[in-house]
């Protein structure tokens, strides 16, 4: 079994569609809506958690991702933006219980399990790669 | 023997040359020593990218209908500098919004400011643009309000004063008992971190200590695109106190650089927010050193651990400007993780990112190993130790009190 933690985002198009509905109907998964916020015709965010066998809830992101949903994983209440993220290791020096560390290749790794979600990581980093997901879903 | 900076071309442009990273130099001359490595070697690259004030955008954006001199400029609320010309202005990467709360709050957050209008612009994104004037005669606009980016612009320029620091201070702090916000990052009481911000041994100007072959017209890599070193940068300091093997112990030689912004990607040029200090702008940079003879490879096979750089206290002696540094430490210390200082062990943070100069030394290796990027012999060298040239403090003479009459 599977549990996995997402930020679904839907653009406007895709509001007014049943996609959850079908989500839990066709892949066999639970899904406990933690947050949303979506109104017609405007873009809208929700946080869920999907449950099912490894294999549906894989099953079940790749759904989503060809329905077009805007995904992003969340690591307890930490959003690290790969992307955004330089790897100049500013914030590892604030991260006290050693989830944010630089690995031999000097690229900076997080280990979601180590993480107590304590946020002084995420004014640390010039690039705003680290978020939570409190202020992404605000 | 040596080369010239001819010869490397032509090989270059054979697609013969052996261009190696200022990080592969130093385990190749260890292995076949120094003559031998210069011989075969006609290239080092180097590379670095850390946030770096002192960087701004030099914009012209073409003439509107009617004609306006424009007097106060703003790229997404952030403010211009327009005393240049008519449709001439300049964004500093450090500027922002006038109504951003900066540290009234503080710490403040510095979300956006221009540094961010810059890597905006280079993303190619929309900018909002807002100026004003006195209206003239042959410029009588007042006012403009328009959607502008970088496919529109007549030119953008970055143009950097100050850029690539030879070396620099690492950071603690020392006295206060809460975290301090600086630009060199949050610092921890009771020196609960270090930070530093420099890529060593990968670093430009630590690989080209006396200034032998970077100087002014130097062409390097700049943000993704070409640019080229137009002056020593301000604050060049080419005596800071140099170790026995002659590398400098503290910020020396700067670079003044220039480039065009249509060329670059975003990926190089990032705004910066600093917590509880403002906003700014990292830049990736890559010098070409041209393997000139033994002297030159001997430079460029400088190791982290021949590097030294001063720790000064930012919670007092730095911004004070007194005192001494605490300790010297390598960049082999600092880039493993933990410093020793005044018998504690410390973590520590780097500012600067090794991924990326590494990207970009490997980039600029790539464009010279395929002919598409041809070296450069300084037009005029920038000056060297014992020129005279410093930086120095502030000179601040009182103003007498005047008797104002009425």
């Amino acid at each position: 079994m599977a549990k996995k933690s997402a930020i679904l985002h839907f653009g406007h198009d895709l509001v007014e569609r049943p996609i959850i509905s079908d989500l839990i109907r066709n892949h066999d998964v639970s899904v406990n809506i933690l947050q949303a916020s979506i109104t017609p015709e405007e873009d809208g965010t929700m946080f869920v958690q999907i449950e099912g066998t490894d294999k549906a809830v894989k099953k079940a992101f790749d759904y989503l991702k060809e329905e077009g949903v805007g995904l992003i994983f969340p690591a307890k209440n930490l959003i690290w933006d790969k992307d955004k993220c330089t790897d100049c290791g500013a914030c590892v020096a604030q991260c006290l219980v050693r989830a944010l560390t630089v690995n031999e290749s000097k690229k900076l790794d997080f280990d979601s399990d180590k993480c107590i979600a304590c946020g002084l990581c995420i004014p640390a980093c010039p690039y705003h790669a680290l978020e939570s997901v409190t202020d992404h879903l605000s | 023997m040596s080369k010239t900076y001819e010869e490397i071309n032509d090989k270059i442009k054979k697609g013969k040359a052996v261009v190696v990273t200022a990080e592969e130099v130093i385990g190749i001359v260890r292995q076949k020593g120094a003559k031998k490595a210069a011989r075969e070697i006609d290239v080092v690259t180097t590379g670095t990218f850390a946030p770096m004030c002192s960087s701004g955008a030099l914009i012209n954006t073409g003439h509107t209908k009617p004609k306006m001199n424009f007097k106060q400029a703003w790229l997404n609320r952030v403010p211009a500098y327009c005393g240049i010309a008519a449709v001439d202005l300049y964004i500093g990467a450090t500027s922002i919004p006038e109504d951003d709360p900066a540290n009234k709050v503080f710490p403040g957050r510095f979300v956006y400011g221009g540094g961010h209008v810059i890597e905006d612009l280079i993303a190619g994104k929309e900018i909002i643009f807002e100026a004003q004037s006195y209206g003239t005669q042959c410029y009588p606009r007042k006012e403009l309000l328009a959607k502008i980016r970088m496919a529109d612009l007549n030119s953008a320029t970055l143009l950097n004063p100050r850029n690539a620091y030879q070396n620099y201070n690492v950071a603690v702090n020392a006295r206060a008992k809460h975290p301090i916000y600086t630009y060199m990052g949050i610092l921890r009481p009771n020196m609960g971190n270090i930070n530093y911000c420099s890529a060593g041994e990968l670093s430009p100007l630590l690989n080209d200590p006396n200034y032998r072959t970077i100087g002014i017209g130097t062409r390097i890599f700049f943000g993704g695109g070409t640019g080229y070193v137009f002056y020593p940068g301000t604050q060049h300091d080419p005596d800071t106190k140099r170790n026995e093997k002659g590398v400098p112990m503290g910020g020396a030689g700067t670079l003044a650089l220039v480039g065009d912004m249509k060329e670059m990607d975003s990926r190089f040029v990032r705004g910066v927010s600093m917590t509880g200090y403002g906003v700014s702008l990292a830049v990736g940079i890559g010098v070409p050193i041209p393997v000139l003879d033994e002297d030159v490879i001997i430079s460029c096979a400088v190791c982290d651990a021949d590097i030294l750089a001063p720790v000064w206290d930012y919670s007092d002696d730095y911004p004070e400007f007194k005192g001494k540094p605490l300790a010297y430490v390598s960049y082999a210390e600092l880039k493993s993780g933990k410093v020793k200082l005044q018998g504690k062990e410390i973590e520590t943070a780097s500012l600067s990112s090794m991924p990326m100069a590494r990207e970009i030394a490997g980039k600029l290796k790539k464009w010279i190993a395929d002919g598409k990027f041809l070296i450069t012999k300084p037009s005029a060298p920038l000056p060297g130790m014992g020129s005279g040239v410093k930086f120095h403090p502030f000179v601040e003479r009182a103003v007498k009190k005047r008797k104002i009459i009425l």
